[in-house]
């Protein structure tokens, strides 16, 4: 059938993941069906909250505790007459050692320091672009902060800032690393190692909300490779922190190029210039159709992780991927790859479950 | 939103999606069929205080609202002093409808009303509604007085993709949905209705044989693909894009007899109209050959030529397309579109099921 | 919107007279009915450099119906381009295109007001679709180019009072003279075109009889035709054998594909007649 209409639903619960179960909130969510108790009073809830529940949910203006021990972290104030930790956001309390932070459960991207983030260029300026990361302001990513083909060594010029767009034009997406932030929160990005640059070869993903249960989570490993199934070959894929996903077919990476290239060639300087003269390429190489079809699915199972409220990390990625694969094999082989809807459901089913 | 609005994509997505699009079969960003739609959420009469309504959602977020209202309203131009005998049937056959009758409007959020892509949105619907003249039949009644009947089309999300089809398909549910009061006075007197709101008759009376409210699809063309329900990053790379109405024929019991009649519907084309794709907008790439940031010219750093040379078209380079569609692939389009038992005949039926009120 | 700048005439459609059926009677049958051949266009007259202030410009003539020599359909066309796009405006690789075509406000049996409506609005679209297929967009980046068209007189009969409901074959009629003027001032403007671009319509016709056949003619005048069922109009590259902007609407008889293509190809077959008297236009000017 091309075409499924159905019924609109009730707001089914979002599936919980093991580690992430709130008991209270839980059975306070489930028991009035979301309805409002029209016949008593809305219990506000008690000033201090009980520490000894390891997870749980607040609301702005909700007194986390007056215990002087701890610090305040994200989504949190001091109240001034108090000196309470008040929340200021909606959504779980989190503590690491000392540090006490509410973690809301959607919301824009803040860059930090080190991220690692897939990002657009919207605007080009006179020494630097303004990049769409996600977040609530535009990254800048300066000139001066991009690795110049032709290697370390070649001298920035003034037909460099002329030909800026020769670079990175508008519309182009790269790869970047957070080096600094402004005061008001805006990111500074650079790109200045041989594992970021320009992408192509492959497909965006946009990943929106990054929060508490589902998204793009910070994780050990952001960029990985991996095999595909059904003949095609490695696969590359970027999670950038801001929620931006690329998938790709495997570029030869510039440290591997090195390698190759080490006993040939002796001098550190040749190296750099050798392989740095691909990265600003956006002409794609040649991709076969196994390849675009396992990028596809690669982009589906994304695409139903978030829909069905799962995080994105690598772990659920791959696991996601060969549940896909599978699926695809008992159905109608493998030219099967639509993950949208039901399909979508059954995966997350199918990755909770296990 | 508007048919030809920068997208931003980067050329090398742009040339990825092109020649994954132009593959046979065509594999599409989400792993869709090309035949295949978005998956949606459909329900009618959410507002009581019309005549009829409809609210549909896509996956991906976007909603849109109809709401139809009618009035009676005194027939222009009509100077009848004359008391006419001739009873029902001669007011039978002079019942004739006015395009003037039906009020089309459209909102998008962060439009304004005149602004061109809304009112070629709303032109397209429009014209799709009154194109066979029967529409403004079913609105008179008698010759001082007609309904007239105010379609307002809301889209409450910011568009993200191409709202047409979405919009159309809306409409058509929320005009199924319709009733008119029932007329309880007679001839050409000042019209009054009966009060009871459950025997009201709806404007298109189900299961008889008058024709019902048209659809619009929106069909792409990459290559020798043809692709139904096109998210923007498909639209970013299109060859060609129409926008097509179709309606159903009306069936008389006569057509339906004898054997080996093909399943599905008898379908009547409306309208076709050309929609300006954005891939005329999007950056071009750059050859490597030509890239004065790649290879050994990067590193020489010679001066830029002042102006660059055009390129023939490389394998892997995106490049804007130029010039139309050869008629022999929009007649492609047109055709499919068509067919019996084809998208169109499937996108009925799937409306049809949906439960009224 | 209220435009508060001029002294605009009443508010309302102004609804012109209607006359007692009786008098009527001889002159519903002085109805001129079509003398061309059913694939013949009318004749036309194409001016370009009219405006010298203008990067280019262009001015066209259709002649009416019944007598000969008086013209039913005049457009205006100007050209300003390209020029530099304003400054805080986005990059933009390619030339960006803005039409605005507007009816005089004494152009049409209804008078239109000063401020665009909606079908105005409709057809510049129309019109930037046909034309973008045939500038060489990417030649000019950061620059943009105005096509303003005026429609001076807008083709409709004294005869037609009681006709109602004519007015979208009269827009089709405008739209494909509205290409190919705007065709003949881009070329006279100097911006680059893959190939000259003209509009042509083609429509379903059938007389008043019960048993009258449907026929197919081009360059259709609609007050000479019973009823029109359905038309389209095509803007069509002659060189490069393909279709940038295609406006079709009307009531096909079933599902039946044939008549529709043949619909398609006499609406080629006008713009290529078109075509020709553009073509032959420009050359004079240059000449």
């Amino acid at each position: 059938m091309p075409i499924t209409i159905t019924a609109p639903k009730a707001v089914r619960p979002s599936y919980a993941a093991a580690d992430n179960a709130s008991d209270d909130s839980d059975s306070d969510a489930s028991s009035d069906n979301g309805a409002a108790d029209l016949e008593g009073d809305i219990p506000m809830a008690s000033s201090r909250r009980k520490e000894d529940k390891s997870y749980s949910i607040v609301t702005p203006g909700e007194v986390i505790t007056d215990d002087p021990q701890w610090m305040r972290g994200h989504g949190t104030f001091v109240s001034p007459s108090t000196s309470a930790i008040v929340s200021s956001v909606a959504g779980t309390i989190t503590r690491t050692n000392k540090l006490l932070s509410v973690r809301p459960l959607r919301a824009r991207y803040t860059p930090e320091v080190g991220d690692l983030v897939v990002g657009r260029i919207v605007e080009v300026q006179a020494k630097r672009w303004r990049v769409d990361v996600g977040a609530s302001q535009l990254a800048s990513l300066p000139l001066s902060a991009i690795n110049l083909p032709g290697g370390i060594l070649r001298k920035r010029t003034e037909t460099d800032e002329l030909q800026i767009r020769t670079f990175f034009a508008e519309g182009d997406l790269l790869v970047a690393e957070v080096q600094q932030l402004f005061s008001d929160g805006g990111a500074v990005l650079h790109t200045r190692s041989l594992k970021y640059g320009k992408l192509r070869n492959g497909v965006f993903v946009a990943v929106s909300g990054m929060g508490g249960g589902s998204g793009v989570v910070r994780s050990r490993r952001q960029v990985w490779t991996m095999e595909a199934a059904n003949g095609a070959g490695p696969l590359d894929i970027v999670l950038g922190v801001n929620g931006f996903v690329w998938i790709s077919k495997h570029v030869e990476t510039p440290e591997a190029l090195i390698a190759e290239t080490k006993s040939a060639t002796t001098g550190i300087t040749n190296l750099e210039e050798s392989v740095s003269t691909t990265m600003y390429s956006s002409q794609n190489d040649r991709i076969g159709v196994e390849t675009m079809r396992e990028i596809s699915r690669i982009r589906g199972v994304v695409t139903a992780l978030v829909e069905n409220g799962l995080r994105v990390d690598e772990d659920m990625l791959v696991r996601g991927y060969h549940e896909a694969v599978e699926m695809a094999m008992l159905g109608e082989g493998p030219d099967d790859i639509y993950l949208g809807g039901e399909r979508g459901e059954q995966l997350a089913a199918a990755l909770t479950g296990v | 939103m508007a048919p030809n609005q920068h997208v931003l994509l980067s050329p090398a997505e742009l040339a990825y999606l092109h020649e994954a699009l132009s593959l046979t079969p065509p594999i599409r960003p989400d792993g869709r069929a090309p035949t295949q739609f978005r998956p949606l959420v459909a329900e009618t009469e959410i507002l009581p205080g019309t005549n009829g309504s409809a609210r549909i959602c896509f996956a991906d977020g976007t909603e849109a609202i109809v709401g139809v209202k009618a009035e009676v309203e005194r027939t222009r131009g009509y100077h009848g002093d004359d008391e006419e005998e001739g009873g029902e049937e001669k007011r039978e056959q002079e019942r004739e409808g006015q395009d003037e009758w039906v009020e089309l409007t459209v909102e998008i959020p962060g439009y304004r009303e005149d602004d061109a892509s809304t009112a070629f949105l709303a032109a397209m619907l429009s014209e799709a509604l009154l194109a066979d003249g029967g529409f403004a039949k079913k609105l008179w009644i008698n010759r001082r007085f007609h309904w007239k009947l105010f379609l307002d089309i809301i889209l409450i999300s910011p568009p993200l993709s191409y709202p047409l089809p979405l919009l159309s398909l809306t409409t058509h549910l929320a005009l199924l949905s319709t009733r008119l009061p029932r007329l309880k006075s007679e001839g050409d007197e000042d019209p009054f209705f009966d009060d009871d709101w459950a025997a009201a008759p709806y404007l298109y009376p189900q299961g008889t044989a008058t024709t019902r409210p048209p659809i619009t699809l929106l069909v792409m063309a990459v290559g020798r693909n043809i692709i139904f329900d096109p998210t923007k990053e498909e639209l970013a790379v299109a060859d060609v894009v129409l926008a097509v109405s179709v309606g159903e024929a009306a069936t008389d019991a006569s057509s339906t007899k004898g054997k080996g009649k093909a399943p599905g519907r008898s379908l009547r084309l409306l309208s076709v109209r050309t929609v300006d794709p954005p891939s005329r907008v999007t950056p071009p790439g750059v050859p490597n050959a030509t890239n004065s940031a790649y290879g050994i010219a990067a590193s020489a750093q010679k001066q830029p030529e002042a102006r660059t040379v055009e390129a023939q078209a490389v394998e892997g380079v995106w490049r804007a397309p130029r010039g139309g569609a050869k008629p022999a692939v929009m007649a492609a389009l047109v055709q499919k579109v068509l067919e019996r038992g084809g998208v169109a005949d499937e996108v009925l039926d799937a409306l049809d099921a949906v439960e009224l009120g | 919107m209220a435009d508060r700048r001029r002294v605009n005439g009443p508010v309302g459609a102004t609804i012109p007279p209607v006359f007692e059926d009786e008098d009527v009677q001889v002159q519903a049958t002085q109805r001129t009915t079509r003398s061309r051949a059913p694939n013949g266009i009318r004749k036309m007259y194409l001016k370009t450099g009219v405006t010298p202030s203008a990067s280019g410009s262009a001015y066209l003539e259709i002649e009416t119906s019944g007598k000969d020599g008086v013209s039913g359909l005049k457009l205006s066309c100007t050209v300003h381009g390209p020029r530099s796009l304003p400054r805080l405006s986005p990059f933009s690789p390619h030339i960006i295109l803005s039409t605005h075509v507007k009816f005089a406000p004494f152009a049409t049996k209804q008078r239109r007001g000063y401020l665009r409506d909606p079908s105005e609005r409709d057809l510049g679209t129309h019109l930037e679709a046909a034309l973008r297929g045939a500038i060489i967009a990417d030649r000019w980046p950061k620059s943009g180019v105005d096509i303003i068209i005026s429609i001076i007189e807008g083709d409709q009969g004294r005869e037609t009072s009681g006709a109602q409901g004519d007015d979208t074959w009269d827009m089709m009629n405008a739209l494909s003279g509205c290409i190919t003027v705007a065709s003949a001032a881009l070329a006279d403007a100097g911006i680059d075109c893959v190939d000259t671009v003209a509009g042509g319509v083609a429509a379903l016709v059938r007389g008043s009889g019960e048993n009258d056949t449907a026929r197919i003619v081009i360059d259709p005048i609609p007050s000479e035709h019973e009823r029109i069922e359905a038309a389209c109009c095509i803007a069509y590259l002659p060189a490069r054998d393909e279709i940038t902007n295609l406006w079709f609407k009307g009531d096909m008889p079933d599902h039946d594909m044939g008549i529709y293509s043949e619909l398609v190809q006499q609406g080629i077959q006008a713009s290529k007649l078109a075509n020709r008297v553009l073509v032959e236009s420009l050359g004079e000017t240059v000449k």
